[in-house]
Order: C-alpha cells, then structure tokens, then sequence
C-alpha cells in the first residue's frame, strides 16, 4: 500500500481558475519525490491539498490508507500535525525565539490553552533541541527568528517540521529565496531526514540540476495536468520542451 | 444661445432643488439660495458632462438638439465650483471689516494681554485637575484596550471572511464601531454626565467609548496587513483556530498595537481637557467656569499649563513610538 495516494484531484479557485485537472499519482514510503513545472503551473496548490491548506475540488487523497478530503476538523488537525510543511519564505514568526519557533511544531498535539501561556513539556523542548542539532544549529536557540539569515531561518523551518515527527515532509519551493551555495545545503538536510529518518519527502523545485541530484521520482505539472512520471534521468531535452516550452533554456545550479 | 441654455438649466435645478427642500425642511429655504444655484447649476454641469445634447433649456428656447460647446461644458464645473464659494461665504458670515476694525483689534489685544498675564494663584489647583484629566484619559485607554483587541479579530476581514455567518458579524460590528466613531467623545460626555452624574467618571466612560471605536478600527487594519505565510505554516501543524490567532498572527501586531495604544493615550489627554466643558470632569469642567465669568487671566494659567502638558506628552509619546520601530 503507497504511503500517500492522490486520486482524481482537481481544484478550481474561487474565481473560476482551474489550477489542477484530475491528478492522479501513489508516493511509496521513503521516496524523494520532486514536483517540477512552471510557476502557475499548479504545483504550489497540488502540495497545499495534500494537507488540504487548500480544500480540493474534486477526488481524494489517502494517506496511510486513510481518505482525508472529508474528515472532522479534529481529525483534519491530526491529518495536518501527521505532515510537516517548509516554504518557500521560512514562514516563521518573527520577533519569537528559534527555539519557540521549533516548538511551535508541537501546536497540533498541545492543547490550546495551555500552548497559549506557553506550557511545553521538558520532553518537548529537549527535542526541540535535537532537532536543531540536527539541523546545525543548537547554538542559535535562543536568538530572534528574524535576526536570522535566509539559509539559516529555512532550517529552523526544517526543525519545526521536525518536531512533528511527520510522515510525509511537503517543501514548497524550499531554496527559491536562497543563493546557490545556501541552496545545496538545506536540500542536504532534506536529503539526509529522507535517508537518515526515512522521512517520506514531496518537494517543489525550479532548477532540473538540484531535481536531478536529489530526487528519486519525479512528477512533472503543466498548465495544471501532470504530464510526466518518472526518473530524473528519464527527463529528455524533448520532456524539458514539453514540460517547459519552446523557449526554455537549462540553467544549471552547482 | 448655448450658454443661455444652460443657465437656464441651471435655474431650472436650483427651481427643482429649493422647491423640494421647501417641502421638507422649509426652515433651510431662506438661508440656502445662493446654495441652490451652486447646486444646480453643478447638477446642469453634471448632465452636460454626461448628455451633451440633453438640455431642458434648450428645449425651451425652441432649439434643435445639437451639442453644447466643449467651452461651456468644460467651464461649467469652474462656475459650479466659485457659486458654492461664494454661497459658503455668505453662509459663513465672513466679515473681513470686524476682523480688522478697531473695536475687534482693542478686544482681541485685552484677551492676549490676560491670556499671557496668567493669575499664578490658581496654579496649584490647576495641576490638580491636571492630574486628573491625565488620569482619566489613562483609565479610559487601560480600560479600552483589552475590549479593543478582543473586538479587533471579528473586526478583521481575513479573520471573519471563511463563512457566511462570520462575515454579516464583521460586517455588523463595522457599521456599530463606525456609528460609535462617528459621535464625537463630547456628545458621549453628555450622555454619560446624564447617565453617571457629572465628573471625570463621565468623561472617561465618553472616552472609553471613542477609543474602543478607533482602536479596535486601527488594531483590525493592523490584522488584515498581517503577513499570510506564517499563518499557512502554523495551520500546517495541526494548530486549533485559536492558536493560529495567538501564534501566528498577534506577534506580528504586538508592536503596531502598542504604538497606536500610546498615541491614542496622547489623544486621549488632549480631548479629556476638552470634554471638562460638557461636564466630563478635569482641567475643561474649571476651565469653561472661568471662561463664562470673564476671568481671563485664570485662563491664560490654564490654557498654558495644558499647552505644556499636551505638549511634553506628545513629545514622549513621539519618543517611545519612534524607539518601538
């Protein structure tokens, strides 16, 4: 049984656009999987269905064997707390510790109130430090989120996730606001929670040389339906046109 | 022939115009003629603008429907627009002659003389009610902040927009938080002095009233210019409604918040000093005594000593703002 299965989805905003026409693909256990395509190609929508941040249309996803697109709002929460979630611009909360930040991975499994006057077990924040061990940097704990730099705030994005001990990891666009060199080391630290944890990765990517160095599948979207499944290797100069169009030039990232 | 058409247009509307007001509020008639005509003549503007070849004059004259010159039309707002000056000039009662004539210059030089000669006896019991104007107007804000932040989420569009149900409650509170803005703290003064009796209770009730009205207005802004994506990532964990409010969107208020908070205290101390005068207690209830018998130099020692203090406190409250950045 795939860990996640995503069967007929569509979605159309509310303002008629159809971002996703009936997408259908499985995610095994412990894979890599990068989505590849266009911007406005729909793949930033395709990840925010998979924790249904954005409500799908039509078909189902299941995760675990479970179909998750018409649960409880309880049960929507454990859906979500299941799934861990970086972005493309960190999304931390500004002026709060790192380490408040990491903890804030917890807000699902901690009961409101007492999250609200910031009641976090000894467990919980001895983890929060591990996972910005694992993350390189235990040192920072107690500095301002914001006072960060952008490589730097995108792993204390990657140690919240952490915290929620997820079986799936969504990254949308995770290096799109880093420079190259920072770029290589956040895809390092998704690449070893994938192999090391055996975390379940689905990221969003830009650049087709990061795609083919980390990636073990790959799904391509355009103009909202998916038009390749496969290996990054299988990825030709004639998939690179249809995928990307007519116009397009490969630009590498080392 | 043209520009005769459309005077008579204009006539012909501030007919209409006067004749309808005369019917429902006649007491406005007599004062208002000159009104009229800025009014028509804007409404023959309007329509000239719109329909160059609708005109009624016209009509009356016995022309064929042709174009009104581009000149005219174009002029015509011009014209509309120095009638209402001079309709508001009159209306206004402006005489320039009284505020040069000698009887005026001697008047005014008397008030200036007191004014700036204050009567220094009255100093101690005008810090006293300093005291108090300052304190009511702190009370009023420590009393409408917790209520302003807490009526500033239904009162946010972002917040309030996923069903139908919590839209009609944003929008309802809007319409009531505009209706209690729209009257001024010194009418709330009125009702309270009525309600409470007169003194400072009243006057910080009035402006209890007031600052809730504007700062959950200021705090509600505030939430909707929040930044979306930390919402996206605490959602993400599984967080209740509640915790995204607490987690994800007030840090990123806090320090607006505090910073409008301040400023409204400043406002509140000025207007505490005024709303004295309907009977909302402070420095305003000795102040406007002191004024009807005449005592001028009492005045000049308290409209000084409220100048100082609005003064100092507008520089601090400038201070902490800028140091909160």
């Amino acid at each position: 049984m795939p860990l996640l299965s995503v069967r007929n989805l569509s979605h159309t905003y509310s303002n008629g656009y159809k971002a996703l026409h009936n997408i259908s693909f499985d995610v095994e256990a412990g894979e890599f999987l990068v989505i590849i395509g266009l911007s406005g190609s729909g793949k930033s929508t395709l990840l925010r269905c998979l924790n249904r941040l954005i409500e799908p249309t039509e078909g189902q996803i299941i995760l675990n064997g479970t179909d998750v697109t018409h649960i409880s709002d309880a049960s929507l929460r454990r859906h979500r707390a299941s799934i861990g979630m970086i972005f493309q611009h960190f999304n931390l909360i500004p002026r709060h510790t790192v380490l408040s930040n990491v903890l804030y991975g917890t807000l699902g499994v901690t009961p409101t109130a007492g999250s609200i006057v910031g009641k976090f077990t000894q467990e919980q924040r001895a983890r929060a430090m591990s996972a910005l061990e694992v993350v390189g940097i235990p040192d920072k704990a107690q500095n301002r989120a914001d006072a960060l730099s952008g490589g730097q705030q995108q792993r204390v994005a990657i140690a919240r996730a952490l915290m929620q001990q997820p079986d799936l990891l969504l990254a949308d666009e995770p290096v799109a606001s880093l420079d190259p060199a920072t770029s290589h080391s956040v895809m390092s630290y998704l690449e070893k929670i994938n192999k090391d944890m055996g975390t379940t990765v689905i990221c969003n990517l830009h650049f087709l040389s990061l795609v083919r160095q980390y990636a073990s599948r790959v799904i391509a979207l355009k103009g909202g339906h998916l038009v390749f499944n496969g290996q990054p290797h299988d990825i030709t100069d004639e998939w690179f046109t249809t995928i990307y169009g007519e116009d397009a030039v490969e630009v590498e990232i080392r | 022939m043209r520009i005769i058409a459309t005077l008579l247009d204009a006539i012909l509307g501030s007919i209409v115009v006067s004749l309808i007001t005369q019917i429902i509020v006649p007491e406005l008639f007599e004062i208002a003629v000159p009104l009229w005509l800025s009014v028509g003549l804007f409404v023959a503007w309007l329509v000239a603008s719109a329909r160059p070849n609708a005109s009624i004059g016209g009509l009356f004259l016995g022309m064929a429907p042709k174009a009104i010159p581009s000149a005219v039309r174009a002029n015509l707002g011009w014209l509309a627009f120095s009638v209402a000056i001079v309709s508001g000039w009159i209306i206004t009662e402006i005489a320039p002659l009284e505020f040069f004539s000698a009887d005026g210059l001697q008047g005014a030089g008397r008030i200036f003389r007191d004014l700036f000669s204050p009567e220094l006896g009255v100093v101690g019991e005008a810090l006293n009610l300093m005291v108090e104007t300052i304190f009511t107007a702190l009370m009023a804000t420590v009393v409408a902040v917790p209520l302003s932040f807490v009526l500033s989420f239904p009162a946010a569009r972002n917040v309030m927009s996923d069903t139908t149900t919590k839209k009609s409650v944003y929008l309802g509170l809007r319409a009531l938080l505009n209706i209690m803005r729209s009257m001024e703290p010194i009418i709330w003064a009125i009702i309270f002095s009525v309600w409470v009796g007169l003194g400072p209770f009243a006057g910080m009730l009035a402006l209890v009233v007031h600052t809730v009205a504007s700062l959950t207005k200021q705090y509600s802004e505030q939430i909707e210019d929040v930044d979306e994506g930390p919402i996206e990532a605490i959602s993400a964990t599984g967080a209740t409604k509640l915790q995204v409010l607490w987690f994800a969107i007030v840090p990123q208020c806090v320090i607006p918040f505090l910073s409008f908070t301040i400023y409204r205290w400043d406002i509140n101390v000025r207007m505490a000093t005024i709303i004295g005068f309907v009977g909302g207690g402070g420095i305003g209830s000795k102040l406007i005594q002191y004024q009807n018998k005449g005592d001028y130099n009492e005045v000049g020692t308290y409209v000084i000593l409220i100048t100082l203090v609005v003064w100092i406190l507008d520089v601090i409250s400038a201070r902490v703002r800028e140091a909160l950045r």
